[in-house]
Order: structure tokens, then C-alpha cells, then sequence
């Protein structure tokens, strides 16, 4: 049993880890539309797979990857209505994906299968993803620390590193492709409907901690991994749904920080205005 | 290679995506090397279309653009752009933009790095060298977001200078600037179109800190060229 739950936790902090670093990607260079179409798209790609009988890790990371790309194309060409067309992709995905539900034969929601799906299991993770979210974060590593200036170029001023010569449309399709890969292989742990919440609340956390760039990714990835674990510990102990556990507590955690940091600013403010006394 | 113009665009006509009318009308335009253009005309002129058009960040819908000889439609307009400096309007950071001025010109290098490798010892010469051009060697290790708009400009003018471009194109260059910051950013790129032999673009809606330095003047106006067709 230890065994298991440490391979779930294993998991877990991977997953977390790997949504928060992404999540501070996609934010920051201004494709959080995409990122939440590709998920959708990682929801359609795991519902189609319960109909083929196949891995729906395996049939989510073709769907989303396959419309990373998409969208990833569609950006780089496309200025006006890029919103629009995710939006369409989005749309498009969640009905697939219900209609593939519908489908599948899978006749009761509560069933492992259908749980990996749509709101994630404890049950579905095994050495063998565990292998592939190592592998997946030891290549985005990798790539993040091959084009270190060029993304770090590209994080302050998109327009200034497109015209100076970066090639921007290879790397935002590249952080698309990665989203895709990620959320893909999040989705047995939190459900195809809340893999976003580890993609946006640990970012957005963050955003309330620091205000460097860099230590915005850091803690993104940190409590990425924090919110994964401790959600998981928690549905476990209390046999709630592991997905939605993980949101609560992200969300919990995103809470926090927001009235840490008003607190904060307002004793600063109040140390600001207080007159200063001579003697 | 050699070139005798940094930009040459016929009969170009460009749109904003998703707007029927077009932002700038059937413009003929040749930078050639070794001189300073000064692009001048009332807001809405189109005198930023212009600059991204040559830059190939907005693509002709009719026409052609060419920067050093290479179609701006075509995916090698990249190395092209390499050999460029760019200064955009909108240049401010907020106040919680944490890059330090010195990572903000680092960046200039980004393009010309491959993959793993780090700033060597002659970037970080060439650092200091246009840090002290513009006067911001004491700004190098402070938050660009911490400083002034004119601060700041001057920052991103020095990260455009440090590549040492071909062509150099400059949007408002002068908006956040004293009397005194604009003398020396007019005389420095001056020096530079001088020394180097580079072209340099700049587009001003206010030609007076400017226009005694410049070797050619463009007029625009409603999208059109109305002014120095000359240079056609």
C-alpha cells in the first residue's frame, strides 16, 4: 500500500511540477487561451480512447498535441480572431468528448476508466507513467536550459525578439507541443476537466509571492508540486475525487497568498503614512 | 554579403488583419546604406505600419517588401532581422518588471546564440561600451521597471546599438526624453550612421530634436507617402 501511495505521490509532485513551470510559460507569452483549448482537446483525445480501447494517456497526447500544433500554426499566422478559433477548438473538444462518453461502454461514471477521464484516479497511475512524466520533464528541462536567452527574450518583449531575429513561432509552437505533452499526461491524476487548475492557480499563486520572472517560475513549478501532493494526500485520506481535491486546495493555497499579500500591503501602507517624530 | 539598401519596398499596401481598410497605400520606399531617414507625419499617418512593414512583423497584402534582399514573406527574413536593431513605441515596463538593464541588453544577443551557449567576454565589452554611449553605466544592475520612461528608453536604445546592426529602426525614439537625452541619442545615432556605415530608420511625429542630423525626409500622411518620394 505505501509502495502504491508513494508511486501516486511520485507522480503527483511530477505532474504538479511540470503544469506549474508551463502554466508560467504560457502566461507569461500571452497563450493561456491555447493552453486551455489544448486541454480540452487532451479531454476529447482520452474520451476517444475509451471507445478504441486504447491508453487514454496515449489517445489525450495525440489530440492535444495534434492541436498544440494546430493552434500553434493557427497563432503564427493569424492576428485577428486567434481567440475565436481556440474558443471553436475548445467547443469542439468538450462536445467530442461527451458524444466519445456517450459512446464508450463504459456504463457506470464511477468506473476507473471513465474516472481517469473526467475527474482523475489514484488507481491509474503506474511505473510506466511515472517513466514518461520523468522523461517528459527531464526534455522540457533540457529545452528550457538549450534556449535559455532566446525564451528569456522572448518572456520580456515578444515584439522586440521577433523583430531582433528570434525565431518565435518555432518556440511558441514548441511551448504548445509541451503544454500538450503535460497536460496529456497530468490528465490521469486530476481528470480531463480540472488539469487547468495546476496549469493557472500555481501561477497565478505566484504572481502574489514574487515579482521577478524568474522566481515567478520557481515557485509556479514549487507549488505546482505542493498543491498535486497535498491534494492527493487528502482525497486519500478523505476518499474524495482526486481532480477536484487538487483544485480545492490550489485554489485554497491561491486564496491564501491573495490575502497574505493585501495584508501585507496594507501594514505597508500604514508604516508609509505614519508621520515620523523627531526625538 | 554586400548591399547598397537595407529596405526597399514597391508599391506596398498593408491591412491590419480583420480591418478592410488598409493601413498604409501603395508606398515606395529605398533606404539606402549609410544614411539616416527620418519618417515624420501626424498620428494615424501610418508611420509605424511603415516600420513593422520593414521589419516584416506586418507582411504586404499588395506589393513588395525587402529587407537586405530578402522578401519579408519569406522564412529567412529571420537572419535578415538579425542583422537589425529595433526600438518599439511601446517600450515601458511596469514598475514590477524586475530585468536588470544589463540582462535587457544582454538579450540583444539572444538571435546570434546557439544552443547552451552563455554572453562571452566581448558582449559583455560591447555591454559596457554602449552603456557609457548612453550614459546609463550607472543603470546597468537596477530593475528596468524601477526606472524613469527616459531611463528606460535609453535602455532599450543601447540594447538595439549593442548588436551592432546593419539597420537600425527607431519608433519614436525621443517620446520620453529630456531636451538633454535627445541631443545625445540624435548625436549618437548620428555617429553610428557614420561609423559603421549602417542605415538608420526613425519615425518622430516631433522632428525637432532630429531633423538636423537626418540626410532624408519622409512625409506621411492617411497611409501615403506625401513627402521625399525622392527616395522611392
Amino acid at each position: 500500500m505505501l509502495e502504491f501511495l508513494g508511486l501516486a505521490i511520485s507522480a503527483a509532485v511530477l505532474s504538479g511540477n511540470l503544469c506549474g513551470a508551463i502554466g508560467f510559460y504560457v502566461q507569461r507569452l500571452k497563450i493561456t487561451t491555447l493552453s486551455f483549448s489544448v486541454a480540452h482537446a487532451a479531454l476529447a483525445g482520452a474520451s476517444i480512447g475509451l471507445i478504441l480501447n486504447i491508453d487514454p494517456v496515449y489517445s489525450a497526447m495525440i489530440t492535444a498535441v495534434a492541436s498544440a500544433l494546430f493552434l500553434g500554426i493557427v497563432f503564427t499566422r493569424i492576428e485577428y480572431g486567434r481567440e475565436l478559433i481556440s474558443m471553436a477548438v475548445f467547443s469542439v473538444s468538450s462536445a467530442v468528448a461527451i458524444f466519445a462518453i456517450y459512446l464508450s461502454n463504459v456504463r457506470v461514471l464511477a468506473t476507473v476508466s471513465i474516472a481517469v477521464v473526467l475527474w482523475g484516479s489514484l488507481l491509474a497511475i503506474t511505473v510506466e507513467k511515472l517513466i514518461l512524466l520523468l522523461l517528459i520533464l527531464f526534455i522540457f528541462v533540457l529545452y528550457i536550459l538549450a534556449y535559455r536567452i532566446q525564451i528569456d527574450s522572448m518572456l520580456y518583449d515578444v515584439k522586440m525578439a521577433e523583430a531582433e531575429g528570434v525565431n518565435v513561432q518555432m518556440h511558441m509552437l514548441i511551448m504548445l507541443f509541451f503544454a500538450g505533452l503535460i497536460i496529456s499526461s497530468s490528465l490521469r491524476l486530476t481528470g480531463g476537466f480540472l488539469v487547468f487548475t495546476l496549469l493557472y492557480n500555481p501561477v497565478a499563486t505566484s504572481f502574489q509571492i514574487s515579482r521577478r520572472a524568474h522566481m515567478q517560475l520557481l515557485a509556479s513549478s514549487i507549488l505546482g508540486a505542493v498543491s498535486a501532493s497535498s491534494g492527493l494526500m487528502v482525497s486519500y485520506i478523505l476518499d474524495w475525487p482526486v481532480g477536484a481535491t487538487i483544485a480545492i486546495v490550489s485554489s485554497i493555497i491561491l486564496l491564501l497568498a491573495y490575502t497574505a499579500k493585501i495584508i501585507a500591503e496594507a501594514v505597508r501602507r500604514r508604516c508609509l503614512s505614519r508621520p515620523y517624530r523627531l526625538g | 554579403m554586400r548591399f547598397s539598401e537595407a529596405v526597399k519596398l514597391r508599391n506596398v499596401w498593408v491591412a491590419y488583419s480583420g480591418s478592410d481598410r488598409p493601413a498604409m497605400r501603395n508606398i515606395n520606399l529605398t533606404v539606402p546604406l549609410g544614411k539616416l531617414l527620418l519618417i515624420t507625419g501626424p498620428n494615424g499617418a501610418g508611420k509605424t505600419t511603415l516600420i513593422e512593414t520593414c521589419l516584416g512583423l506586418l507582411k504586404p497584402y499588395r506589393g513588395s517588401a525587402y529587407l537586405f534582399g530578402v522578401d519579408t514573406r519569406s522564412w529567412r527574413i529571420r537572419y535578415a532581422r538579425r542583422m537589425c536593431g529595433f526600438v518599439p513605441q511601446d517600450f515601458m515596463k511596469p514598475p514590477f518588471e524586475a530585468y536588470t538593464v544589463r540582462h535587457v541588453i544582454r538579450l540583444g544577443f539572444a538571435p546570434y546564440k546557439s544552443i547552451f551557449e552563455s554572453l562571452t567576454e566581448d558582449e559583455d565589452k560591447r555591454i559596457r561600451w554602449v552603456s557609457e554611449l548612453l550614459e546609463i553605466e550607472d543603470l546597468l544592475d537596477r530593475p528596468i521597471g524601477t526606472l524613469s520612461g527616459g531611463q528606460q528608453q535609453r535602455a532599450v536604445i543601447a540594447r538595439a546599438l549593442v548588436r551592432k546592426p546593419k539597420a537600425l529602426f527607431l519608433d519614436e525614439p525621443f517620446s520620453s526624453l529630456d531636451k538633454e537625452g535627445r541631443r545625445l541619442v540624435s548625436s549618437v545615432v548620428r555617429d553610428y550612421v557614420n561609423t559603421e556605415n549602417a542605415s538608420v530608420v526613425i519615425v518622430s511625429h516631433d522632428v525637432n530634436p532630429i531633423i538636423d542630423y537626418a540626410d532624408i525626409v519622409v512625409k506621411m500622411e492617411n497611409g501615403r507617402i506625401v513627402s521625399g518620394e525622392d527616395y522611392a
